[in-house]
């Protein structure tokens, strides 16, 4: 969208007649439906974006969401239904091919060359840069684009040193310099802090004013939505159970329709005497893998029964934090001790041998080998015990029973024991790495993103077993990116900014308002 | 001393020309470690030609003609089939060392034409590859071309989403490179030491293959590179010129693949990697398939 002065003005009495058309449809999809074998996972959708508002559309994982999205990315055929763009039908057969329609995505995963500049990722492969790339006029284009919706970030910057909001912004503006008129966002809230949240929602809403339709595909943070969008599609195991304006909509209703009952928001959290500190960190400085210190001088403790909980945006140093506890990355200054014994250093299985038990955020990559049984998986934790290996042997009626243990006691639904890890569910692999690790009564338990991209249901019984482990006297680090699930589950929270804990507070001093402000570093209580 | 310096760029002239080469194919993500192959090929070849038609500019045409083929042909297995890059290089590489030994055999001895002009004393062609390193980083740095050129050998499929064709570009960058290593061929064996020998090329290619690594991915730190091993490499051949005797002179002779290997060593280092490593190519040497 670079603006010479007479488009300008062009654009102006556009927005004009637009403002006099408000309301007008921008874009509708009509009895969308597209079945993957047995499964269908969009029934009959239909859609509808008016120019001038901003519409989101929620649901839950596994709800439809992402296959609508690619559908109208056209990235997936349709089965039935049809798209219409200002009233005339389309089909997209590319995403390159709808997006010379206007249609523009920002995915969850980032589509940024992390070694070149920012202005240079927005700019690349537009047919106006010239031969020889002019950055000034370049430049000049997108900080107007900037302005205009009330963006800021360093175009000069390489991508990998901006943030995740950053990037973010950095992706929107590609596809609007890109000639977009119709932004669809999956999860655009996911990585940004509370306040950066609302920024971001503010300059949405300023993009949709002008005519382009911008459509959220969203999960949680349902009180943001309400706040800000104008109107809200609603899926449900593929199908929409409800269209509303948000003025006519509560909190309480929108997580309804999403799951289909009444959603109690509320866990029991049960305060137990606290014990003795199990875990205690002093001054603990990591490095990430570029090197940089991405964890600065923290210092906490963790008591027996008691559950700490990590508000953070993510890319502030939980990874690095939780890796350096978990011993698989090296503590560059510090100290780390568990039970009183330093283990710093130690490796990992020492670790282990000691109480310590892990939850890594990649359930497919470093919690599970895909391709191995669940019996081959839940022994990853176990192999190295003596009740699990006799000379070197292998105790497989060991093995399978207690996995067969996990897998009721957890109920799991899986073909069996012998089942490969693949073949389970997300939610499913994620009860069998917590039945796992919780098997084994840890002191300390690490939880990274326990319940990341799980259904309601699952991430309410992850939830559940937290807690119980925390009653039975476990000490409980619970890394989450989700406000609400640290604010339910968390005795303490620590929020963290930049590598540096800019508050520990306890729950019961803990807002929303106040952690959020944390979490983005707005404020710093003293820690 | 001034003869050694002059000798010593005109070794240079062939390092930095076919590690510019070989720079521009791994910018887009194309290994090539069959350097020395692509070099012997085109080498002999222009050679061949020279001498039966004594004329230099039909020698190097066939050198440079031969690069591009052998680029086309590693490009095809490397993009279009996917294989892996180090094996198909290597494959190159031993071909290169046969084929040659075969073809050039009845070739053996000197190249009988006059020495090839310089130009104020200095060689030729370390004035070309000056020019070449500078042609080089405005293409990549300056240019929209440069963008996606760096753009398919950091993250194809990001790429490929901004309207960029992958497989396009790739084999662009692998004629191009396979060109500029078959010049760097002729004019080691028709400017440099125009005499053929089997295997005269005494694993050039590969210290032109280190210095692109040595370069950090950078046109000028390339030709820097490779006046500091010709120079290393005049060394090796006359110690005695600087240092008489000190180390014997099978150690000099040594010298410049010792240097070759510590290089390696540094470049892999956690250090080194934490450091600089956020120059190098991030797809290099990773075969891209398009989805669907």
């Amino acid at each position: 969208m670079p603006l010479s002065a007479q488009e300008e003005s062009d654009e102006r009495s556009v927005g004009a007649a637009r403002a006099r058309s408000a309301g007008r449809v921008v874009l509708e999809a009509r009895g969308i439906t597209k079945r993957f074998g047995t499964v269908v996972a969009n029934d009959r959708i239909d859609l509808t974006v008016r120019a001038g508002e901003l519409h989101a559309v929620l649901g839950e994982n596994g709800a439809g969401k992402t296959t609508l999205m690619r559908i109208l990315f056209g990235e997936l055929q349709p089965d039935e239904g049809e798209i219409y763009l200002d009233g005339q039908r389309v089909r997209f057969r590319s995403p390159r091919d709808a997006l010379r329609h206007g249609i523009g995505m920002v995915h969850q995963e980032r589509k940024l060359i992390p070694a070149h500049t920012a202005l240079e990722n927005i700019i690349l492969g537009h047919p106006k840069t010239g031969a020889i790339l002019n950055l000034r006029e370049a430049e000049r284009e997108v900080s107007t684009l900037c302005e205009r919706y009330g963006f800021r970030v360093p175009l000069h910057a390489k991508v990998w040193q901006l943030s995740e909001g950053e990037k973010q912004i950095v992706e929107i503006l590609k596809e609007l310099y890109h000639g977009a008129r119709i932004l669809i966002l999956d999860e655009p809230t996911s990585v940004l802090s509370p306040p950066e949240i609302v920024k971001l929602l503010e300059s949405l809403t300023r993009m949709a004013k002008e005519d382009l339709a911008v459509i959220p595909f969203i999960t949680h943070k349902l009180p943001v939505v309400l706040e800000h969008c104008d109107r809200v599609t609603i899926l449900r195991r593929g199908r929409v159970v409800a269209e509303m304006e948000t003025q006519h909509a509560t909190e309480q209703t929108l997580a309804a329709a999403m799951v289909g009952r009444e959603v109690v928001l509320q866990l029991e959290r049960v305060q137990v005497p606290l014990g003795d500190p199990i875990v205690r960190v002093q001054d603990l400085w990591v490095r990430d893998d570029r090197g940089l210190f991405a964890v600065q001088g923290l210092s906490f403790e963790i008591r027996a029964g008691e559950i700490l909980g990590i508000a953070g945006v993510a890319g502030n140093g939980q990874e690095p934090l939780a890796e350096a506890l978990a011993g698989l990355r090296p503590v560059e200054r510090g100290t780390i001790t568990l039970d009183s014994i330093d283990i710093t250093h130690a490796p990992v299985l020492e670790r282990w041998r000691r109480g310590l038990g892990y939850i890594p955020t990649e359930r497919r990559e470093v919690g599970s080998i895909p391709t191995f049984s669940l019996v081959d998986n839940v022994l990853l934790n176990y192999h190295f015990e003596s009740e699990f290996s006799r000379w070197g042997i292998l105790a497989s009626g060991q093995a399978r029973e207690l996995t067969e243990r996990i897998l009721r006691e957890y109920s799991v639904v899986a073909a069996g024991p012998n089942a490969p890890a693949r073949s389970l569910s997300g939610g499913n692999l994620q009860k069998v790495i917590l039945g796992r690790v919780l098997a084994r009564k840890p002191r300390f338990l690490i939880a990274c993103l326990p319940t990341h991209g799980l259904d309601v249901g699952a991430a309410e019984f992850v939830q559940r077993k937290l807690l119980e482990a925390k009653q039975s006297g476990t000490a409980v680090l619970l890394i989450s990116e989700d406000l609400d699930e640290i604010l339910a589950l968390s005795d303490r929270i620590a929020a963290i900014y930049e590598g540096q804990f800019t508050g520990i507070v306890p729950v019961s001093e803990a807002s929303k308002e106040l952690v959020g402000e944390l979490m983005a570093g707005l404020r710093r209580e003293r820690v | 001393m001034s003869s050694l310096l002059v000798i010593s760029l005109a070794a240079a002239a062939v390092f930095a020309i076919a590690a510019l080469g070989e720079l521009l194919e791994q910018r887009a993500g194309i290994l090539n470690v069959g350097l020395e192959g692509v070099m012997l090929l085109s080498g002999t070849f222009g050679f061949i030609a020279a001498k039966t038609s004594g004329s230099y500019l039909q020698g190097f045409t066939v050198a440079i003609l031969t690069g591009a083929l052998v680029g086309l042909l590693h490009g095809f297995f490397s993009i279009t089939l996917g294989s892996n890059q180090v094996v198909n290089g290597m494959a190159i590489w031993i071909l290169g060392f046969g084929l040659t030994t075969y073809i050039g055999y009845p070739y053996t001895g000197p190249l009988g034409l006059k020495p090839f002009p310089t130009v104020a004393g200095l060689p030729t062609f370390f004035l070309v590859a000056l020019a070449l390193a500078i042609a080089i980083w405005f293409l990549l740095f300056k240019t929209h071309l440069g963008l996606k050129l760096r753009s398919v050998g950091e993250n194809p499929s990001v790429a490929e989403a901004s309207g960029i064709s992958v497989t396009g570009l790739r084999y662009l960058a692998a004629i191009l490179a396979g060109m500029l290593v078959g010049l760097g061929g002729a004019v080691y064996s028709l400017v440099y030491n125009p005499v053929w020998n089997y295997n005269y090329l005494q694993g050039w290619g590969f210290i032109a293959l280190a210095l692109v690594f040595f370069s950090l991915w950078n046109p000028f730190l390339v030709v820097a590179g490779a006046v500091f091993f010709g120079v290393l490499w005049q060394l090796s051949l006359y110690p005695e010129l600087l240092f008489p005797n000190v180390f014997s002179r099978y150690i000099w002779r040594a010298m410049p693949f010792v240097i070759t290997i510590i290089v390696f060593i540094v470049l892999s280092t956690r250090w080194f990697r934490l450091r600089w490593g956020a120059t190098k190519p991030e797809a290099l040497g990773l075969a891209y398939q398009r989805e669907n």
